[in-house]
């Protein structure tokens, strides 16, 4: 399997805070991989570093084999490198059907965008039943929803989730993750930062834990749920 | 006496539509960009003054002059954001603020060395249409009707083009829509550009109205900020329907008192608006 | 040092009228000293984040009030000087009360500011039959007169004019070191954190208020007493109000010295161009100046004198400046 995305080594600084140290990180082509660690480690900083709107003061970061921390994130958007940011972000005064819409925004990605958005109505049928509403009128789950199916219209290769899972209902969660498990057998590469660690582990093929700004532990997702720490500190067991 | 009235309605009413462009543009460049472009009225000027050399002095057709007008206005907003508004685009609001209100200052007294502080008006005959009591200029209509074209075009432009929604998109989450793989800066630009021709398109309609003075933008600006905070600032439909509240008000006070009491009224219609529901008529509550 | 050259520098601008210099240079200083101490009070509110493009509101209503009562009563300026300070006082105190009560703060209270200003000119302009209009009047001339604040000799006003000033840096002053001003400062960095604390923000909001219209009431008679003639234009309006909030940013709005050197350099960069390229060129010096302003808000936020401060003390503190990978735009 060769290498989506190489992160190594990177630093970022909140003004004089330093959030991440050093940080190295990998995403072979079609793997799922999960990031996990308690609120504040810099989980969400390391996605924002990634799509680009966080610079990296040290360090590099590659994607199909091409340095994108310089870049800023529409260009990375157009090179397959998608960020769902935390909290079921959409756009609060577009239609279910412009959220989408906005989402195959990148080039290549517009002439398919009927095509996809049919596919993406299948897939989701809650929002086609929706697609006229304002999506700021849409349920928590709803928007989450949203947001993925919307960032599958940009045709990407690499999809990074940012706890899609968070504050919402555990009937919705199981819904959800039952959507991520479709699209990672779509083929998509995924990373996904979790809280809910049981359930993301058993999504994944690897499995990375961030505390306080550095990687603790990284392995297949075997060795992360046999790991004692993990069990005692995430799993609960 | 009610036939006054009507006129003062009816040409309230015009003057709403060519209103309503104007706060269309404001609004527009301060839900996007985020920044008051005080020196929008100050623009309009400029591109009657263009109209006017172009035409008076030229011999150019108003037709002509008007169309590039709208080119000139519109690389004008274009350089107005190169050169101010981005390098301002990390500074404080108020940074912000008096950058462009400066920008007043350099455009009113621009256009008092190059064309002095005299009335410049172009002479176009148009008819006066009768309407039963009623006595309607021509050029009054075709402002409005012309204003209301355009603006059923950019709200066309805005909700089926993928340009469109990019500015919007921009205009509610701007980051969000970066992760969209939307170049900020270029939609900046792009509506800055759009302000400026339209500038340009308003000074086309203006100019068989009235005639162009330095201050004349003075008025035209205080007018836009009333008509934009009225209706909800970054509001399109708010500034709509504030344009045709505000001319209707305006046109009946001038007929009723004077012109100076009509502005007065707008001022202080403002100024409550302000104190007492600054997100305007259709604005959404922010937090302050 | 520093102490020694104040007093040099004192010394030169007491005795400068007696050294036999031109009415021109005399008439220069003395617009610049009342400008300057306008444009100092306004940076009483100004340096607290209550940026007032109005206060042509108040410079009009102190001058006209005191130019009327003086013309149509002979009420003594002096006298006309409190009555008009208080009358802009009792509007800011009003206006600042809604405003301050009702939280508007930032570009919205500089709009409301602005609409202000615009709205007194227009009221000036509406009641023409009194106050002349657009075209003004001009105060009846008795003399010269302490009482009746009116010199054929230009020495007078540059004394007068200078006091004034010195007395606002003074007020400033105490501005700075009070208690007043921590609370402010407070307000200005977390408004809420500030209120829980106590600390009674609309309190000491108005307080900077009101001493700023009275301050500007003040200079706008002190004005009007020196060129003898009042018009809604100069003195009230969009134009002026701009005006003083530019002259005292440009030289830096949060320092002592900073309004009056942004006047100095204005009225001086006016004052050329109005002498060797004749009145329709002055146009071109406010151009000029309105670039300048533009570019010193993107370049010298702090404005020429604040930044030039803040450059001398961290010299002279030895400390470098830290760099900070600030926010990608």
């Amino acid at each position: 399997m060769s290498l989506m995305l190489e992160v190594r080594g990177i630093d970022v600084f909140y003004g004089e805070f330093q959030a991440l140290f050093d940080l190295s990180l990998e995403v072979r082509t079609g793997e799922t991989v999960i990031v996990v660690g308690p609120n504040g480690a810099g989980k969400t900083t390391l996605l924002r570093c990634i799509s680009g709107l966080q610079p990296a003061s040290k360090g590099s970061i590659r994607f199909l084999d091409q340095p994108i921390h310089r870049l800023p994130p529409h260009r990375i958007v157009e090179l397959g490198l998608v960020h769902v940011p935390e909290g079921g972000r959409v756009f609060p005064n577009l239609s279910v059907m412009e959220n989408l819409k906005i989402g195959s925004y990148v080039r290549g990605a517009r002439k398919e965008f009927r095509k996809k958005l049919e596919e993406i109505y299948e897939l989701f049928p809650r929002l086609a039943e929706r697609r006229t509403q304002l999506a700021d009128t849409l349920s928590g789950g709803e928007r989450q929803m949203l947001a993925i199916a919307r960032s599958l219209m940009s045709k990407p290769k690499l999809i990074m989730l940012d706890e899609p899972s968070s504050g919402l209902a555990p009937m919705i969660v199981t819904l959800l993750l039952e959507f991520v498990a479709r699209i990672r057998s779509q083929g998509y590469s995924i990373l996904m930062v979790e809280q809910n660690v049981r359930k993301a582990l058993s999504l994944s093929d690897r499995a990375y834990l961030v505390e306080s700004g550095r990687i603790a532990l990284q392995g297949t997702r075997e060795e992360f749920s046999r790991e004692s720490y993990i069990r005692k500190a995430y799993l609960g067991l | 006496m009610e036939i006054v009235f009507l006129n003062a309605l009816v040409n309230g009413i015009l003057l709403g539509g060519v209103l309503a462009l104007l706060a269309f543009g404001l609004n527009l460049i301060f839900g996007v960009v985020k920044v008051i472009h005080m020196a929008y009225g100050q623009c309009v000027m400029l591109g009657m003054y263009v109209i006017y050399t172009l035409k008076v002095i030229y011999g150019v057709p108003l037709l002509v002059a008007s169309a590039v007008s709208v080119v000139i206005m519109g690389v004008w907003g274009t350089l107005l954001h190169l050169l101010v508004i981005r390098p301002l685009l990390g500074a404080e609001r108020l940074n912000q603020l008096l950058a462009l209100a400066g920008l007043i200052v350099v455009f009113e007294n621009l256009a008092h060395v190059i064309w002095g502080a005299d009335l410049r008006g172009v002479r176009v005959d148009l008819p006066i249409v009768s309407l039963g009591n009623v006595f309607l200029k021509t050029s009054n209509l075709l402002a409005f009707g012309g204003a209301l074209v355009v603006l059923g075009i950019l709200y066309g432009v805005l909700h089926k083009t993928y340009v469109g929604l990019a500015i919007r998109a921009v205009a509610q989450d701007r980051e969000c829509a970066t992760l969209m793989g939307i170049n900020p800066g270029r939609i900046y630009l792009l509506t800055l550009t759009i302000g400026g021709a339209l500038t340009g398109l308003i000074a086309a309609f203006f100019s068989p109205i009235y005639s162009v003075h330095p201050h004349f933008g003075g008025s035209f600006t205080l007018m836009a900020f009333i008509i934009v905070v009225l209706g909800g600032m970054g509001n399109l439909a708010g500034g709509f329907i504030g344009a045709f509240i505000i001319g209707v008000v305006t046109s009946f006070a001038a007929v009723i008192t004077s012109t100076e009491v009509a502005e007065i009224v707008a001022l202080t219609i403002f100024i409550l608006v302000v104190l007492v529901r600054p997100q305007g008529l259709l604005g959404a509550r922010r937090a302050r | 040092m520093k102490a020694v050259a104040k007093i040099i520098l004192l010394g030169l601008v007491i005795g400068f009228p007696l050294v036999g210099v031109s009415p021109y240079l005399l008439h220069v200083a003395t617009l610049i000293f009342i400008w300057a101490f306008i444009a100092t009070g306004w940076s009483y509110m100004g340096r607290f984040g209550l940026v007032s493009l109005g206060h042509g509101a108040f410079i009009g209503i102190g001058a006209y009030t005191a130019g009327l009562l003086f013309n149509h009563f002979s009420l003594s300026p002096w006298a006309g000087m409190i009555v008009g300070g208080i009358l802009a006082g009792v509007m800011a105190l009003v206006i600042g009360w809604a405003c301050f009560r009702f939280g508007v703060m930032g570009d919205y209270f500089a709009l409301l500011t602005l609409a202000l200003g615009e709205i007194v000119s227009l009221v000036l302009v509406a009641f023409r039959d009194y106050t002349g209009g657009s075209l003004g009047f001009t105060l009846k001339r008795v003399g010269s007169s302490w009482f009746y604040l009116q010199f054929e000799d230009k020495a007078y006003f540059y004394y007068i004019a200078l006091s004034f000033l010195l007395a606002a840096l003074f007020l400033w002053r105490c501005i700075d070191r009070s208690r007043m001003q921590k609370a402010l400062r407070a307000i200005g960095e977390d408004e809420i954190a500030a209120a829980t604390l106590g600390v009674r923000i609309v309190k000491y909001k108005l307080r900077v208020t009101i001493m700023s219209a009275f301050v500007a009431a003040i200079g706008g008679v002190l004005y009007a007493q020196y060129v003898t003639y009042l018009n809604p234009h100069t003195l009230a309006g969009v134009g002026p109000s701009l005006d003083i909030a530019f002259k005292a940013i440009l030289g830096g709005m949060y320092s002592l010295w900073g309004p009056t050197v942004g006047t100095t350099i204005i009225v001086v960069l006016e004052e050329y161009i109005r002498v060797n390229y004749g009145a329709k060129y002055v146009g071109i010096s406010q151009i000029a100046y309105g670039v300048a302003l533009v570019l010193l808000i993107i370049f010298m936020p702090k404005g020429i004198f604040g930044t030039m401060e803040e450059k001398i003390r961290r010299v002279l503190s030895g400390r470098s400046r830290s760099r900070d990978p600030g926010q990608k735009h």
